[in-house]
């Protein structure tokens, strides 16, 4: 998977890359408008990962530009400019997600994630890490093949980490993908860790080995090795 | 007082004096026609008589014409007999004086003699075939009239310049209150906001617009002193995570730790690093909310199914304190408003009532309709808010308890928020603290029309 990084801050984009490249990704850099004008034009990309605000060539521009003659390459927006109007103007163009400044990297991740796997078939119906198994169909749970009542809450939550499993979820993710949370400014982060710490009562307390895991300041992981 | 031309004055003294003069011409032409047909009436009253002398002393004694002539007193009159004059004056005669038509009586009226005098004649018949015309001059007439415009030409323009003068006087010291105050005002800048305005009587209208102007100024104080709280507070409440993140980074660079220790001493961090980012969050929504750039998308909402929402969403965080959170709302009750900004209002009332209310107490969620308004209240029985607090307690920062910061306190941001996301939907926030203890915060929405 290649993926073009288009970033004026020296910083971040070397902090994406390798990032992007522990995760197996191919990484190029482009650390001015132009240079991902040129970098575009030589060769094709699996995504595009581009920032709005650019000295020389405008983001926006590049985005215009690329989707004049490619249409199905995804591009990944990033964006200081926390205003809506910003994000409707990318979408506008031709954008397929937007991130907004600052973001945590699973964030980004999770994102990326989603962008490559879109127009692929993800019907799954049921899924599971190691002896933790969730029916989509029947909505029930089994750990070592015991069923765990869940709350409708609970579930989702679930769902999310086992859609999300080996990858770190934040806080941020959760609010918005299983509150359904539009403003950043809601508290929910202590919701979150009041039903994160049931679901591990549940879930993880009466069977070894533990699955969900807290990565401090970041979010939580499901897997079956500590992080 | 400065001679210093300030445009209002000058248009003011300007308007008096074209007005004035006016008034003055209007008079005068008034008075001067008055004095002249009274004049004029006075000399037709002596035409008559004399018409009548003469005629009565042709009528006696036609011989006796001759002795006119002799006559001194200067007579002006012709006796006309068919188309000969029979008798003249010599006055008469050296006016110059040519009757049209001698023979047509008319009443009295002005003739213009050849050498310009004017003269007042009267013809009339005297006897068979004898036609009387009797000349007046007009020239003492002429001259008070005269006298009347010469006066009035010198003494219009020396009265108007006194007038002038008087009015631009009076002007100029009508208007120094302004010019008071403008100079006054020029030295208030954003240092010196405390300072006032000059109020000589506060009952007329430059009074009334210096307190109107000083209100306006108490108003700019408050809201720069509130600015300056509000930036001192937001560095300071972001200077406690940043140290946390420097101190935390910089022991662990001088220590030799494991991976895992590492790995820990960075979370740590980020965990700072977090709270950091959650309180730009905030402070972001509200400085937004102060530009009023927030786009709101309002439109027809349940409000019951949003208070159920976000006190199912809240409910996990009572239950660990085995608070008694509960709702009543029946439904639907629609709301015009912004679905994501009203639940952030409600949400933080409710992370505030579980927050401040002992282990254990009851939180009550109402949601009701009283007269033309949409009321969500959240009432708490904790200790309240104490009444020394409660005007201030929307402010951003505020704290009850001073000295619950961080965590466990949080930013002091949430009911700043909580009182700009119902405001923003065209609602208010109240506050009301119940004898019983605890509190009531009210969300007020203004009824659908």
């Amino acid at each position: 998977m290649n993926i073009l990084v288009i970033e004026d801050e020296k910083k971040v984009a070397l902090a994406i890359k390798k990032g992007l490249e522990f995760e197996h990704y191919e990484v190029e850099l482009a650390l001015t408008g132009e240079e991902g004008f040129f970098r575009l034009s030589l060769r094709p990309f699996d995504l595009v990962i581009l920032d709005l605000m650019l000295p020389g060539r405008d983001g926006t521009e590049i985005l215009r530009t690329l989707r004049k003659k490619d249409k199905g390459t995804p591009v990944l927006i990033l964006t200081a400019k926390d205003a809506l109007e910003d994000k409707i103007l990318g979408l506008d163009l031709g954008a397929d997600d937007y991130l907004v400044k600052p973001f945590a990297f699973p964030e980004l991740t999770a994102r990326i994630r989603a962008l490559l796997r879109r127009g692929r078939g993800d019907q799954a119906l049921k899924l599971g890490l190691a002896d933790l198994e969730m029916d989509l169909v029947k909505r029930t749970v089994l750990r070592a093949r015991q069923v765990i009542p869940l709350t409708a809450k609970e579930f989702e939550l679930l769902e999310y980490l086992l859609r999300n499993s080996g990858h770190v979820v934040t806080r941020d993710m959760l609010a918005r993908d299983v509150w359904k949370e539009m403003l950043r400014a809601t508290p929910l982060d202590n919701v979150i860790d009041v039903h994160i710490g049931r679901l591990r009562r549940k879930v993880d307390d009466p069977f070894p080995p533990k699955l969900l895991h807290t990565v401090r300041g970041v979010g939580f992981v499901l897997s079956e090795t500590a992080p | 007082m400065r001679l210093r031309p300030s445009s209002v004055r000058v248009r003011l003294t300007l308007w008096y004096t074209v007005i004035l003069a006016g008034i003055v011409l209007a008079l005068f032409l008034a008075v001067f026609f008055f004095v002249k047909t009274s004049l004029i009436r006075q000399l037709d009253r002596e035409v008559e008589s004399e018409f009548l002398a003469v005629s009565q002393s042709l009528a006696e004694e036609p011989n006796e014409l001759s002795e006119f002539e002799a006559d001194g007193a200067g007579r002006a009159f012709q006796v006309i007999e068919g188309n000969d004059v029979l008798f003249e004056t010599p006055a008469f005669r050296q006016s110059g004086l040519r009757v049209a038509d001698p023979a047509r009586p008319t009443a009295a009226r002005t003739v213009k003699s050849r050498a310009g005098a004017r003269f007042r004649l009267k013809t009339g018949p005297a006897g068979p075939d004898l036609a009387l015309t009797v000349a007046v001059t007009e020239e003492p007439v002429r001259r008070v009239l005269r006298t009347l415009l010469i006066i009035f030409m010198l003494a219009l323009p020396v009265g108007l310049v006194l007038a002038a003068l008087g009015g631009s006087i009076m002007a100029g010291r009508l208007l120094r209150p302004i010019d008071v105050m403008a100079a006054r005002a020029e030295k208030i800048s954003a240092e010196s906001l405390s300072s006032r305005l000059p109020v000589e009587d506060p009952r007329d209208e430059f009074g009334r617009m210096a307190n109107v102007i000083n209100r306006m100024l108490s108003r700019l104080e408050e809201g720069f002193e509130r600015l300056r709280r509000f930036t001192a507070d937001a560095s300071h409440e972001l200077r406690t995570p940043l140290t946390v993140v420097q101190s935390v980074g910089e022991v662990a660079l001088q220590e030799n730790l494991d991976a895992a220790a590492y790995r820990d001493r960075i979370g740590s961090m980020l965990e700072d690093v977090a709270r950091l980012s959650r309180l730009v969050d905030s402070l972001l929504t509200l400085t937004r909310a102060d530009a009023g750039a927030l786009a709101l998308g309002r439109k027809e909402i349940d409000a019951a199914q949003l208070v159920a929402q976000a006190v199912e969403d809240m409910q996990p965080l009572a239950e660990e304190k085995r608070q008694d959170l509960n709702l009543s709302a029946e439904g639907p009750v629609p709301v015009q408003a912004d679905e994501a900004t009203l639940r952030l209002a409600l949400v933080n009332l409710l992370d505030n009532a579980i927050k401040y209310t002992p282990a254990a107490g009851t939180i009550a969620v109402k949601l009701r309709i009283r007269d033309a308004e949409t009321l969500i209240e959240v009432t708490d029985n904790g200790p309240g808010i104490p009444v020394e607090h409660a005007g201030r307690i929307f402010d951003r920062f505020y704290r009850v308890d001073q000295s619950r910061t961080g965590q466990a306190g949080g930013a002091g941001l949430g009911l700043a928020i909580a009182k700009w996301a119902v405001e923003a939907n065209g609602g208010r926030i109240e506050l009301e603290n119940r004898e019983a203890g605890g509190s009531t915060f009210r969300l007020v929405l203004p009824h659908i029309l």
